[in-house]
């Protein structure tokens, strides 16, 4: 199972839904898990989220169908991942954490699963709900978000083999570390712009002159 | 008479020559003098608008157009100085209160014919005089009612023969502070002389006078809203921090109206936006209804940081008919009105120097299909004329009002065609359709209406009905396709053989 895609690989995603303790241990010790479908996976969340925003049925859905931006969504998501990864792969190489990043990657790309599948199904249910039946419907998602929530925290701390206590301490400093992830890029960003805006003036300077 | 800009629908004006132009354009003014119904696509000084269910802004046709304006110059009088006061008596009569030049000013119902100035009356024998008329008001029993401000004093004769009746001044009473000054500036009467009468720097609510006259309590007191924010602030302040921090006082009310039932509209300043007129039974509780967006403030869209921006100043509430009544403001000079469910009609008005636009509006009428808006600065009567737009949206929401919702259909899809949008028309026609049993059609109309409630009721019966038709079918097909994945299952295994389950073999690599 070195190859990056196959079925056994997408298969395997779901045997790691019903047995996170295994299929986590297996994917950070057996190479069982692939990053590309983990990102696909966190991809197709983005989709169906945006997919339910938009088509829900008008009983259950507040939001204004103008205001929703598929691609921004997309985005947000994708960034929010990355940041996550790069945030808790930092703190937890400082913690003796045993996961590399590719395994977390992994495992919260998996971990999505269930939040995709319960907002499909509760978008197709919203089409039959009248009002006062609207508990069917966040129900559905309510069970699946919890379900996403437990497997990622299972994931996190089989991947770097934690107790569960250092792992919900991981995941503080991990936000934490998010936070400064984007200070610094902010920072980092302005001084370029500047320096930018630096070289581009004396570029004009020289110009006008010359 | 003033001219407007007034001009025929853009269309015509494209393909005509410069003869047919002027031939249009005197027709026009021909029509703003005949009583023909005003077209809602005249070229108005303001923007006519609405907030749909997101609270998006959405201009829509105008409902009123500005007509003429009536000073005391054109009325032969002499100009009014600061009137403050508007009121239209049962008759038909409109009184203005001149404050400034301390008389009361009575003209006809077409507002061109003064009928009389009350200046002085008779009392105890000897002429006297008024100080600062702030406000007026003529009851059903034909009494007309005088906030005698400065006088401190509410003066109340008859409006036959201006005969004194009695003035009500000096309330006293253990709520009220010894050194509280009586200085009345709006007044209302119910249809049992009873008095509401809201005075300056009385911030515990609307002073009540029983018929003869004595002071009996407050009415429909504001309650100050304090955020916890607020209260741990005021905590963690020094005494001599708090001595100088702003009260908590409760707004003023600024304006003030009476329904056929008794029930007193009253107009506040609310620096939430949320809440700017009250609707208050005999009881002085609220009884308001805030509609689809909660809000009966104004404007809800109130960003910004200029002085144009921040939400509404309402100064004046007229309560007009079947439940509908109208908000002025003075921040932006808007006029909004609201219907009994408290949804928002429409929107018109704007501040400027133009003809048909206000400069300080102050007190707000109506006449008919006519509003009436006094402004001070101006010294003058600003006269608003109903547009085709206007006039249907009043008819169907009296018949709605009424209980004659299948009748106020036609009239919403005559709405319709001028505002395609319109959410009230929309809903007004779905449930028409919803009780003549039409459910798809209801469930089209009050979608786009963004109705929730009556649009699920639709869609709950569409759904037991299509149930009923194709219960069979569907069970027949579920149970055809658990069948048919059963017998496929069995047959894959018998094909394979019997082998373990694939997903299980965790361990091996």
């Amino acid at each position: 199972m070195r190859e990056t895609f196959s079925l056994a690989k997408i298969k395997y995603m779901f045997y790691t839904l019903t047995h996170p303790m295994d299929g986590f241990y297996e994917i950070r010790h057996r190479g069982r898990g692939s990053v590309p479908i983990a990102v696909i996976s966190v991809i197709l969340f983005s989709f169906v989220f945006s997919i339910n925003k938009i088509t829900a049925s008008f009983i259950v859905n507040d939001t204004n169908p103008r205001t929703v931006d598929s691609l921004d969504n997309l985005s947000g998501v994708l960034l929010l991942y990355l940041l996550f990864c790069v945030g808790n792969w930092s703190i937890t190489c400082l913690l003796n954490g045993e996961g590399r990043l590719k395994d977390i990657a992994t495992v919260l790309g998996y971990s999505l699963a269930p939040m995709t599948i319960s907002y499909v199904i509760a978008t197709i249910i919203s089409q039959v709900v009248a009002q006062n039946e609207e508990g069917f419907y966040s129900i559905i998602i309510t069970v699946g978000t919890m379900w996403t929530v437990l497997l990622a925290l299972a994931g996190i701390m089989i991947v770097h083999n934690y107790s569960l206590a250092k792992t919900l301490l991981t995941l503080i400093l991990t936000i934490i570390s998010m936070l400064i992830i984007v200070f610094i890029v902010m920072l980092l960003s302005d001084l370029v712009n500047q320096v930018y805006g630096f070289i581009y003036s004396i570029y004009m300077e020289l110009l006008f002159r010359g | 008479m003033k001219k407007m800009r007034l001009k025929a629908s853009p269309k015509a004006l494209c393909f005509a020559t410069l003869w047919k132009k002027i031939v249009i354009t005197a027709l026009s003014v021909c029509m703003l003098t005949e009583p023909a119904m005003a077209k809602a696509d005249t070229i108005v000084p303001y923007d006519s608008y609405n907030y749909d269910y997101w609270e998006n802004i959405v201009f829509t046709p105008a409902p009123y157009i500005p007509d003429n304006s009536v000073s005391g110059t054109t009325l032969g009088i002499g100009s009014f100085l600061n009137p403050q006061d508007l009121c239209v008596s049962p008759s038909g009569d409109v009184y203005i209160a001149d404050t400034g030049n301390n008389r009361v000013v009575v003209v006809d119902n077409s507002l061109t014919k003064v009928l009389r100035v009350i200046e002085s009356f008779e009392h105890d024998g000897q002429a006297d005089t008024f100080k600062s008329p702030y406000g007026v008001c003529v009851s059903e029993n034909g009494q007309i009612y005088i906030a005698d401000s400065d006088n401190g004093r509410i003066v109340v004769l008859e409006e036959d023969d201006l005969s004194f009746v009695k003035t009500i001044s000096n309330p006293t009473s253990d709520v009220l502070e010894d050194d509280f000054v009586f200085n009345p500036l709006k007044v209302t009467v119910d249809y049992a002389d009873r008095v509401y009468c809201i005075a300056r720097r009385m911030f515990q609510g609307i002073m009540v006078f029983e018929s003869e006259g004595e002071f009996t309590g407050f009415f429909g007191t504001v309650k100050v809203n304090i955020t916890p924010w607020e209260k741990l602030w005021r905590k963690l302040s020094t005494k001599e921090q708090r001595s100088r921090q702003q009260l908590f006082i409760p707004t003023e009310f600024t304006g003030i109206d009476i329904d056929a039932d008794g029930f007193v509209y009253a107009s506040n300043f609310d620096s939430n936006g949320i809440q700017a007129v009250r609707r208050l039974n005999p009881k002085g509780e609220d009884v308001i209804r805030k509609g689809e967006n909660a809000n009966v403030g104004g404007d809800i869209l109130t960003n910004g940081t200029s002085d144009y921006s921040g939400v509404s100043t309402i100064v004046d509430v007229v309560y007009r008919d079947k439940g509908i009544y109208s908000l002025l403001d003075s921040k932006r000079g808007r006029i909004f009105t609201y219907d009994h469910e408290g949804n928002l009609l429409y929107i018109f008005g704007g501040l400027g120097t133009q003809a048909g636009t206000f400069t300080t509006p102050v007190a707000i009428e109506a006449i008919g299909d006519k509003i009436i808006v006094l402004d001070s600065y101006r010294k003058e009567m600003l006269v608003f004329t109903e547009t085709q737009y206007g006039d249907l949206i009043n008819q169907a929401v009296s018949l709605r009002y009424d209980g004659d919702e299948t009748l106020a259909v036609d009239l919403w899809k005559q709405v319709l065609m001028l505002d395609e949008n319109n959410e009230l028309a929309n809903v007004g026609i779905g449930k028409a359709y919803l009780t003549s049993g039409d459910n798809v059609q209801a469930m089209k109309y009050l979608r786009i209406g963004m109705s929730r409630q009556y649009y699920s009721v639709a869609y709950r019966r569409y759904r037991n009905e299509f149930l009923k038709e194709y219960l069979g079918v569907i069970l027949t097909v579920l149970i055809l396709m658990v069948a048919g994945i059963v017998f496929f299952n069995k047959w894959r295994k018998k094909k394979k053989g019997f082998t373990e389950e694939e997903e299980g073999g965790a361990f091996d690599v």
